[in-house]
């Protein structure tokens, strides 16, 4: 009887075995660095309609967050200004600042017909996670602790992770993030050497992150 | 007298003169009548002889004639009952896709599942499937252990109907998170929300559970399923079952150096095997025993829950096994001792399961909780679901007490009928524990009934159709019935046995069938007796075969030889002779060879255990980090460190682990897979499978000349002699 299979194929299976090893774990690595929000989210940044420097404006100029983003220790959404607040100063009618630059057009255009500018979201959190800026800003968690050193962005970037695990990290140990409520603006505070690591910050403030499953999933 | 039919062991007997002392002796196990007395003590009562033992294969079978029977059901077309089989199961689970993907598509709404009863047909028919699945396993681990080597004439089908059963099962699990894609959130990955399953849950003790038995179920059928592939794919005529089953026996050649291997690995499976399958059925109970449900919240639940399912599993056996062993005339491979013996357990079983009704009706009077006792008045009394409760207790418990009867056991239509009833009550005993405690638990304000939609039905009789399209193919493709092991039974199998005259075959001393079941069994004939002829060539064997692409130097000399005694004779003098690279190659293990080959016990229980400890080291580094310190959770008021409810998964991934090390190191160990050999060059090798014994001596030797090899091996009586080229 004749056998079945040539010589060479014990071979070629052992080598297709080793190959399927390697490739599965190419693949598994792979997809836990493609597929996670660290890859997928991080550096996200989007052209804008109205080319907007963070870094002009919060770093050179020196603008409170808030000086825009008002509602942020009042309500859950940090607001993106109406181009009112824009025309405080780029109104060529009054300040003047650039008052004619086409770059500001849009705005202009918004101001006028009350439509506003089509600004591209780049935070975004699921619609089934519950999140308040109010109750974050006014324990100490800073603005620069979620987006980034924002003063030094020309364009708004998606600068941490964002996901669940992410938020879970500052809910087990808030204290590190923690910083007096006046800095809570300061983009470039920094912790001084002698001064309290955050725990009294967590003490005075009732600090206590939840770690339930509905505290965010309400 | 006193006779007693029983499965007992006779116990090892006095060794036979001239048995090498490191021979263990295999204790003989036969369903017959004994004597469970001593017979040899000097004092006390004299005991009459044991009765002849009754063979487990009736009739004069040989091995060919065994290899031939089985393999021809895969290899001819089929009866033609089976097409229109085929077609109906075929088209029951179409339906059953149907339902899933409209239920996947549209949402768990189109369940009649609903408050209170959210749970209904999904998981009755999940916990009716899984029990279905644990008969497989007792009779391929558990009668295994106990040496109960009857099973191996149903054992094949019986794993077969196990893994069958827990993919149907499997399928709710699946399906009824209701958003399907996210079925994978059951699994503990790594993931960016950073959370983890809640591994003091029973929920995740049960997919544990299930699918370390899916996997280990899987690996244990497909362990005893390489030598009957080996066997297929040596008869198999044309190429395209030459080259499937080629594949799947991985290049099993019966090999001595593999059986040894092979026969410690199937222990070692059985001995993981044994207690997994105890622990599936009771960690499936837990889904409900770990609850406060009054009528789920017992701590009967676990025994009765196994003991329910291997009631239910041998009544699917029989189901499946009795048409099947009419239509392809297999009664003297599956005799009516049995469907006997089957029958018995399932008396005891459903017995068992009888006695759990009660006496969890009688607590719950006795416990005096309002609760629990109103739920088992409206159970069995007073409720909406009282029909189904004295169904469930008319089947499982009342009908069954007919095998009581030796007719009722011993006729097939009658089993037949007997085990449907409790197929259906163990579908309702599911039914009955899961929707009526749901429907009246605590505050009658929050009582109500259940309405299956036709969702439901079509879900469930699409999981029967899955099942036994599975099963009808099962049936086609692959052997139903495991050759290998039942030559390995056979009365002629048994090197050191002594084969009784024809004429006083199965008769007592006074010439007269001692039993009903002796003269059954006498009516197929007396056993065959080993042949002691080689079978011939079917083309003249040269001296030196040539193989395609060889290299010219000889890879050994091999000789066959006609049965396994004579071949464990011809080893032991090649041995003896000075030879050291010696294989035996056979269709089964023949008790002694590897001994006879000069090989020892072989080193794979070393690798099971390191599988053991890895996977136990694995869950207990797992659970504790997860639950202790990447997400510390608090869990029914107990600190994070209590180590108690993580010893279901502690359990099923040792298993698990060991299950995979012994199937891969089986695999190692045997240099599997090797699809290529010399030694298929040889005219009649492919018989190792079947009906052949060959001897072979390879090149390797220092004592290796191809004549004076050739010689010898002729000198020892072994025929088609030859050298084969490497």
């Amino acid at each position: 009887m004749p056998a079945i299979f040539s010589r060479s194929l014990d071979f070629y299976v052992r080598q297709l075995g080793v190959g399927l090893v390697v490739g599965v774990s190419l693949f598994s690595i792979g997809f836990y660095y493609y597929a996670l929000p660290s890859y997928t989210r991080v550096g996200y940044t989007p052209e804008q309609p109205v080319p907007f420097s963070h870094q002009l404006h919060v770093g050179h100029l020196g603008m409170d967050c808030t000086y825009c983003h008002q509602a942020v220790f009042e309500g859950p959404h940090a607001n993106v200004p109406a181009s009112q607040t824009c025309m405080n100063c780029h109104n060529p009618k009054k300040a003047n600042v650039k008052g004619t630059s086409p770059l500001l057009a849009p705005v202009r255009m918004s101001f006028e017909t009350g439509s506003p500018v089509e600004w591209k979201r780049v935070h975004k959190l699921p619609e089934f996670a519950y999140f308040n800026h109010a109750v974050h800003v006014n324990k100490g968690v800073s603005c620069v602790s979620c987006h980034g050193q924002v003063n030094e962005m020309k364009v708004i970037t998606h600068d941490q992770v964002l996901s669940m695990g992410w938020c879970l990290k500052c809910h087990n140990a808030p204290e590190k993030s923690l910083r007096p409520v006046s800095e809570v603006t300061n983009l470039t505070w920094a912790r001084g050497k002698h001064e309290d690591d955050g725990t009294a910050i967590k003490k005075n403030l009732a600090v206590n992150p939840p770690m339930n499953c509905q505290s965010c999933h309400r | 007298m006193c006779r007693r039919l029983a499965l007992v062991p006779t116990g090892p007997t006095a060794a036979p003169v001239g048995r090498p002392l490191n021979v263990i002796h295999e204790p003989e196990f036969m369903m017959t009548a004994t004597h469970t007395a001593d017979t040899h003590t000097s004092h006390g009562p004299k005991f009459p002889e044991p009765l002849p033992r009754i063979p487990l294969v009736w009739g004069p079978a040989t091995y060919d004639s065994l290899s031939e029977q089985i393999s021809e059901i895969t290899e001819k077309g089929q009866p033609a009952w089976w097409w229109p089989a085929f077609l109906i199961s075929a088209s029951l689970l179409t339906g059953g896709i149907v339902a899933a993907t409209y239920l996947i598509s549209t949402g768990i709404g189109v369940w009649g599942s609903n408050n209170p009863v959210n749970w209904a047909f999904d998981i009755t028919n999940f916990v009716f499937w899984i029990g279905i699945g644990h008969a497989g396993t007792l009779i391929s681990a558990i009668l295994f252990l106990f040496r109960q080597r009857w099973r191996t004439s149903i054992n094949r089908f019986a794993e077969a109907m196990t893994i069958f059963a827990v993919i149907c099962a499997g399928i709710y699990p699946g399906i009824h998170v209701g958003r399907f894609w996210y079925a994978w959130f059951m699994f503990p990955l790594p993931n960016a929300n950073h959370i983890f399953q809640n591994f003091r849950s029973a929920l995740l003790w049960d997919l544990f559970a299930v699918s370390t038995y899916f996997t280990i179920s899987l690996i244990f059928w497909y362990i005893g399923l390489i030598p009957d592939l080996g066997t297929l794919r040596d008869r198999a005529k044309s190429r395209t079952r030459q080259l499937i089953f080629g594949f799947l026996s991985l290049g099993w050649r019966g090999s001595t150096r593999n059986w040894r291997h092979y026969e410690v690995a199937y222990l070692m499976l059985a001995g993981l095997s044994t207690p997994l399958v105890l622990s599936v059925h009771s960690v499936v109970s837990f889904d409900f025993a770990t609850s406060l449900i009054p009528g789920w919240h017992t701590t009967i639940f676990p025994p009765y829950f196994v003991a329910g399912a291997i009631f239910g599993g041998f009544a699917m056996v029989l189901q499946c096994m009795i048409p099947a062993r009419a239509v392809y005339k297999l009664d003297n491979v599956v005799t009516i001792k049995h469907i006997d013996v089957m029958c018995k357990f399932i008396l005891a079983t459903g017995t068992l399961v009888g006695y759990a009704y009660c006496m969890e009706l009688f607590i719950a009077w006795f416990s005096g909780n309002p609760y629990e006792w109103q739920t088992f008045k409206d159970r069995a009394f007073t409720g909406d679901y009282v029909w189904a409760y004295w169904v469930m207790m008319t089947c499982n418990l009342f009908i069954p007490q007919v095998f009581w009867i030796r007719w009722c056991r011993q006729t097939p239509w009658f089993v037949l009928i007997v085990v449907t009833f409790v197929n259906v009550g163990m579908w309702y005993e599911r039914f009955v524990i899961i929707v009526q405690s749901l429907h009246h638990d605590f505050l009658p304000g929050s009582w109500g009934q259940f309405y299956p939609s036709w969702v439901d039905w079509l879900q469930m009789i699409g999981d029967f159709g899955l099942f036994f399209t599975l099963t009808l193919l099962f049936i086609r493709c692959l052997p139903m019935i495991a050759i290998a092991e039942v030559k390995g039974v056979l009365p002629m199998a048994n090197p050191h046995g002594h084969p009784v005259a024809e004429d006083k075959y199965l008769k007592g001393e006074d010439g007269q069938y001692p039993t009903e079941d002796h003269a059954m069994a006498a009516e197929y004939g007396a056993p065959a007796h080993a042949s002691t002829e080689v079978k011939p060539s079917p083309t003249p064997v040269p001296a030196f075969i040539p193989t395609a692409g060889g290299n010219g130097t000889p890879w050994g000399a091999v000789a066959e030889f006609a049965n396994g005694t004579l071949l464990l004779a011809a080893a032991k003098a090649t041995v003896a002779a000075g030879y050291k690279h010696v294989d035996a190659w056979t269709p089964f293990y023949v008790h002694g060879m590897k001994e006879a080959i000069g090989r020892t016990r072989s080193r794979l229980p070393l690798f099971t255990l390191a599988g053991a400890l890895t996977g136990l080291t694995a869950a207990v580094a797992m659970q504790f980090y997860l639950m202790a310190y990447y997400y510390p959770t608090i869990v029914g008021g107990k600190e994070y460190r209590s180590w108690e409810a993580f010893t279901p998964i502690f359990f099923e991934m040792t298993v698990l682990f060991a299950g995979f090390f012994t199937l891969f190191s089986l695999i190692g160990l045997c240099g599997l897979p090797r699809f290529f050999h010399p030694l298929d060059s040889h005219p009649t090798f492919n018989r190792s499978t079947q009906g052949g014994f060959f001897l072979t001596i390879e090149a390797k030797d220092a004592k290796f000349n191809p004549d004076t090899a050739r010689a010898f091996m002729e000198s020892l009586g072994g025929k088609h002699v030859a050298v084969v080229e490497a």
